[in-house]
């Protein structure tokens, strides 16, 4: 059966099939706020609101414009909070890799930081650093470290030894091979690191936000959860996931746009 | 003419927890300046390994290898590796790739593009330039490799298999293409290959090493003449009778511990 549908969806023209596979892609959210919708009806709106009533304050939220400045300082978190990440893990990663002091190092902290939910480490972060956007910055920074580390580690250790001798033969010098060979040829990875990244930092910056700051989605999802203004607090969550899955295809399209060689 | 190697008495061995292997024992040969050698062996003789030293990549347990009377110790200009799997820079494209060398020894802009330029029309590559190796056949890559090691012009060029990967029409295409340029380029090869054929082939003389640990068997010229085109030469007489001298050689190799 599979196959005569794989044949007959391959004798089908392209828009067609493109269309068939926009429905296939997007059905599951269409059930998933028909069930919403539903089991609105039988809890109460109050308790859940429906998904129209939700879509209708977040149309209100982003069309009078007051959702923006939370959402832009929570952006502006993430960014910063990812941008950091790649700078150190990638130094860190291809650093390990290629001296065994550096592994020695950090390879304890580091195995020991991993499984620490990085939310836990809030209240610290709100003791050294207030509450707002330094701290989460710095969980931001945290959470989406490990996996850059360990994918710029991991390509670090397997460069094609041949390319490191091609480059030797033609001039270049033992210090240069990191920054000409070394690095490049981990490109791959580090952007399969930041991928896994992107997601992980909106995770972390919305448990940063729900305990300590006074801004930013997260916060906008608490004050609205404590003052029961269901709806927008729903609305909230809708356009943080939104936002996510909107920064990681942004990813991928700016990704084969640059590294077009990978 | 410069590019002169001298092997003597070579010995490589590696040490690992607790065991000792020989892979090269008491090997001395030379390749004068221009010359055209293949080595050939069965397959771990060590005769990658032999490359790989000339290259500098690997240091010699023992012996001494000399490039115009000047020790190696590590890899130099002067020599150049053409690898089996191509070793081009994936993120650099094959003008890029053929650039390289150019770059890092300080060539003005002006002359590395003319120079990169000849090599990737020497090779037929006019076309090609922006494409990225991802992009290219096999015999194209190997083409790019052998473009990106004769634009820094070195010496000798070191060939490690180079077409060992790519199917026999491309083999031979790129067997002939090498000859031609070799002609005019005056250097120094050395090739690895454990195809009988193609060492007869292309070279002037041919190392046959013995299984291991590798060391000289024999060096035999080859005393063919290659005016004509392929039909000719791997049809005459002096080609079929180097052919199967060689054979016999490294088949009694093969079959001796078999």
């Amino acid at each position: 059966m599979a196959g005569a549908t794989a044949e007959l969806s391959t004798a089908l023209p392209e828009p067609v099939r493109a269309a068939g596979r926009f429905v296939v892609r997007w059905f599951p959210l269409v059930i998933l706020a028909f069930l919403w919708d539903v089991v609105s009806g039988v809890v109460g709106a109050a308790v859940l609101p429906p998904p129209t009533v939700v879509l209708t304050t977040l149309w209100g939220m982003l069309s009078s414009g007051a959702v923006l400045p939370d959402l832009g300082v929570s952006l502006y978190r993430v960014v910063w909070g990812l941008a950091l990440s790649i700078a150190v893990g990638v130094l860190l990663g291809i650093g390990m890799a290629r001296s065994e002091t550096v592994e020695d190092f950090f390879e304890v902290f580091l195995g020991m930081l991993y499984p620490v939910p990085k939310t836990a480490l809030v209240p610290l972060a709100i003791l050294w650093l207030g509450r707002g956007t330094s701290m989460a910055i710095l969980i931001i920074f945290l959470a989406c470290l490990l996996p850059i580390v360990l994918n710029s580690y991991n390509a670090a250790q397997v460069v094609d030894q041949n390319l490191i001798w091609s480059a030797r033969m033609m001039g270049t010098s033992d210090r240069a091979i990191l920054w000409k060979i070394v690095i490049p040829s981990t490109i791959p990875d580090i952007v399969t690191g930041i991928r896994q990244a992107i997601p992980i930092a909106f995770i972390a910056l919305t448990g940063a936000e729900l305990i300590g700051a006074s801004n930013g989605m997260g916060a906008i999802i608490l004050s609205a959860g404590q003052l029961g203004t269901y709806p927008r607090m729903f609305a909230a969550i809708v356009l943080i996931s939104a936002t996510a899955f909107l920064a990681l295809r942004g990813f991928d399209r700016l990704e084969r746009r640059v590294f077009v060689w990978v | 003419m410069d590019g002169h190697v001298v092997v003597s008495e070579l010995q490589k061995v590696y040490a690992s927890g607790g065991t000792v292997t020989t892979a090269i024992d008491d090997l001395s040969f030379e390749a004068r300046g221009g010359e055209f050698v293949s080595v050939v062996g069965p397959s771990g003789c060590g005769k990658s390994t032999l490359l790989y030293l000339v290259a500098g990549f690997l240091e010699a347990s023992g012996g001494s290898i000399t490039v115009d009377g000047n020790p190696v110790h590590g890899p130099g200009t002067d020599r150049g590796v053409v690898f089996q799997d191509y070793a081009l820079f994936p993120w650099r494209t094959v003008r890029g790739n053929v650039l390289y060398g150019l770059e890092e020894n300080g060539i003005d802009e002006e002359e590395r593009e003319a120079t990169a330029q000849r090599f990737i029309e020497m090779m037929d590559l006019d076309g090609f330039e922006d494409r990225y190796p991802k992009e290219l056949s096999g015999g194209m890559k190997q083409r790019v490799a052998l473009a990106r090691t004769l634009a820094y012009d070195p010496k000798i060029l070191l060939m490690d298999e180079p077409f060992g990967a790519l199917d026999q029409p491309l083999r031979e295409a790129l067997q002939d293409h090498l000859l031609r340029i070799w002609d005019d380029l005056e250097k120094t090869v050395l090739f690895i290959t454990h195809d009988v054929e193609e060492a007869v082939y292309l070279s002037e003389r041919v190392l046959i090493m013995t299984r291991h640990p590798g060391t000289k068997k024999a060096v035999l010229d080859i005393d063919i003449d290659r005016s004509g085109p392929r039909e000719d030469i791997v049809t005459s007489e002096a080609y079929v009778d180097m052919k199967n001298t060689v054979w016999r050689s490294l088949h009694e190799e093969t079959t001796q511990e078999a």
